[in-house]
């Protein structure tokens, strides 16, 4: 163990050294590289039909409907369609008869690897009668059924049980626990205020937190799920860091120092809060220790310094200063030390968003006047532009697999929110209602 | 022989990278937060430092994923994250009644808005003409207190037309203290582009929405 302690560190430090390097030779090359690994070969995945054992016609279809969709976002099945590979699916209960086993015979000659099927069950004659639903695994590889899930709840939970299955799904393939079941926060208008909203991963069930009338702004979920830390105007003239826990609506005041108050990032521990504050003339980074209260000045320089993100490990920080003129991103240590320039290409780069993988910091970047994604590596040595065209896009927000961006855009006219995978690819539009919906926030993984 | 020796250290970085990730993120928040006092700072919190209460965020392992089972129990499914109903007050209708009042105080003044270049803080000269006559009217109502309102267009990010929108506010505030405006009188708010004039994406609505406004501030 100490000689793997000793050969990490000295990795580390060649590591270190090499991302130095980079930094200062600086002339980042517009390389367009695939984010996601290009060895990572996606599961093929068949979903065998979701039977109405009993209930509602929409029943079996609906839940499937959303099997399919979040298999797909998952990024990691490649659903395929049973019907055009000539398999054709029936009844099949837990998988044990013999009408099973010949269609997996048939599932595994056609290379599809898993195969997915399930019954759901919905008693109508009850008011509010309780919803069952069930599925089940086949597995190509080991040729066998290796398991399923039984689920009951009411019916307004049908697309949460959907959505948990696929998670257990990607969670047995890939050890980590899907992003089914996560959430965005975001602000929409409201006549003529701005509002926090949650809604699930997929733009359902949209909720409103927030009634002030006014504006509340730039919402970050803590690392438990459990709350919500942003910018807040109550009275309208000033501007407050509020926190507000969305099981009770309870809320209160977090950081009320006078001036502007910005930007509220809550470290990947949940230690440590980075702001940005005006409160002694311009905007400087600041960083709340949430065991002690104590508050540290992490910027000292006469120019606008907002928008902290903190890495996966704590370490560092990205943020925007316009020390140099127009807005670029920098980093740092967490501690305000080692404060280095990332970006260089074009003038005008904001709201760096850095990826729960490490690997990539999203972030907004000007190019002919639209504004734009990007990502850059930390090393700033590969940079690529993830959208194009015209409209403003913003508050890039990663999903906790480092798979997808969640942005708002005003492409479609007003601002809406949208997906995008992170190699640029599917841009899914999630919001269709009201008249501005901005600044999403995608939940960590439960 | 080399392939093999590069591809064990590489399977060695990533091991201990990820080995060490866990257990390097608390130690430098650690001695991150060691290094520096707590001088001035109320620990406890409360409203004097400007600090309010922080709840334990810590991450709950487990995540409610109990894996597939061959023979699965009947599991119940919540409706996931409980959400608060929210309640709408009339926290709206005071705040409208509250703004209406605001402005019909400022338009009865006659105060003009300052409007600005793109990506710019700058009072041009036409900036100072209205801002000459506003600070008129600020010196011969001495006991009006206003606030400077600064606004920005929809291009570019929320964040940064905050703090533009900041600049452009202590610009106009800093002029009209140069033309001899107490500085006392005059508070300071930057509303980015959260509170456009007009919603068109055409330079005609950019350059209405890059403004500082004077409101004269109403009761309180």
């Amino acid at each position: 163990m100490t000689r793997i302690k000793l050969i990490s560190a000295w990795f580390g430090g060649v590591l270190f050294l090499a991302g130095a390097v980079g930094i200062l030779e600086s002339g980042a090359a517009d390389v367009f590289l695939e984010v996601t690994r290009s060895d990572f070969q996606k599961i093929s995945l068949g979903i065998a039909g979701i039977q109405n054992g009993g209930g509602p016609d929409w029943l079996g279809g609906r839940i499937e409907e959303v099997l399919k969709k979040d298999v797909k976002r998952s990024l990691v099945f490649d659903l395929v369609d049973l019907p055009s590979l000539g398999i054709t699916t029936s009844n099949m209960g837990n998988g044990t008869g013999t009408g099973s086993k010949a269609l997996f015979k048939q599932v595994a000659e056609k290379g599809v690897a898993v195969l997915v099927w399930g019954k759901a069950v919905m008693k109508e004659a009850q008011k509010d009668a309780d919803v069952n639903m069930e599925g089940f695994v086949y597995d190509s590889g080991s040729d066998e059924v290796v398991g399923g899930k039984r689920y009951a709840g009411s019916p307004s939970v049908v697309r949460l049980m959907a959505h948990r299955f696929v998670d257990e799904l990607v969670f047995r393939y890939t050890g980590e626990p899907g992003i089914a079941r996560t959430k965005i926060a975001y602000v929409a208008q409201q006549g003529s205020a701005r509002e926090l909203f949650v809604m699930d991963y997929d733009g359902y069930d949209a909720r409103q937190l927030t009634a002030d009338g006014f504006l509340n702004l730039m919402p970050q979920w803590s690392p438990d799920r459990r709350f919500l830390v942003f910018t807040a105007y109550r009275d309208r003239n000033t501007q407050n860091i509020d926190m507000i826990e969305l099981a009770t609506g309870k809320r209160w005041t977090l950081i009320s120092l006078g001036g502007l108050n910005i930007t509220p990032s809550l470290s990947p521990d949940g230690n440590f809060l980075a702001f940005a504050s005006s409160h002694e003339g311009n905007s400087e980074l600041y960083r709340l220790d949430t065991r002690t209260k104590a508050i540290q000045r992490l910027t000292v320089n006469p120019s606008g310094d907002l928008s902290p993100s903190w890495s996966p490990n704590g370490r560092e920080l990205v943020f925007v200063s316009d020390r140099g003129g127009g807005p670029q991103l920098f980093l740092m240590g967490s501690d305000g030390t080692n404060v280095r320039r990332l970006t260089f290409d074009g003038d005008y780069n904001a709201a760096p968003a850095w990826s729960p993988r490490g690997n990539w910091i999203a972030y907004v970047c000007r190019t002919h006047r639209e504004y734009k994604l990007c990502v850059i590596t930390p090393d700033g040595q590969k940079r690529m532009q993830l959208t194009t065209g015209p409209g403003v896009d913003d508050s890039p927000s990663w999903s906790p697999d480092g798979r997808h961006l969640v942005f708002s855009s005003t492409v479609d006219g007003k601002s809406h929110i949208y997906m995008i995978d992170a190699d640029g690819k599917d841009i899914e539009r999630l919001t269709f209602q009201g008249t501005h919906n901005s600044a999403p926030s995608w939940s960590p993984a439960s | 022989m080399n392939k093999i020796f590069c591809a064990w250290g590489v399977a060695l970085v990533a091991s201990v990278a990820l080995i060490g990730m866990s257990g390097c993120a608390k130690k430098s928040v650690q001695s991150g937060g060691d290094s520096q006092s707590t001088q001035g700072m109320a620990k406890g919190g409360g409203d004097k430092s400007g600090v309010g209460s922080y709840p334990d965020t810590g991450v709950q392992p487990g995540g409610g994923l109990r894996g597939l089972d061959k023979n699965p129990s009947e599991e119940r499914i919540g409706s996931g994250t409980m959400l608060a109903k929210v309640n709408p007050s009339g926290n709206a209708d005071r705040q409208m009644d509250e703004i209406r009042a605001e402005q019909a105080a400022s338009a009865e003044a006659g105060l003009r808005d300052v409007f600005f270049a793109y990506d710019s803080w700058a009072i041009t000269e036409e900036g100072r003409q209205a801002l000459s006559r506003d600070g008129e009217w600020i010196k011969s109502n001495p006991n009006a207190l206003l606030k400077v309102e600064g606004h920005c267009d929809e291009r570019g990010t929320s964040a940064y037309n905050l703090v533009l929108g900041e600049k452009r506010a202590k610009a106009v505030r800093n002029y009209l203290v140069e033309l001899g405006v107490g500085a006392n009188r005059l508070s300071v708010v930057s509303y980015g582009k959260e509170r456009p004039s007009c919603t068109e994406h055409a330079e005609s609505c950019y350059q209405q929405n890059r403004r500082g406004h004077l409101a004269v501030k109403v009761g309180k």
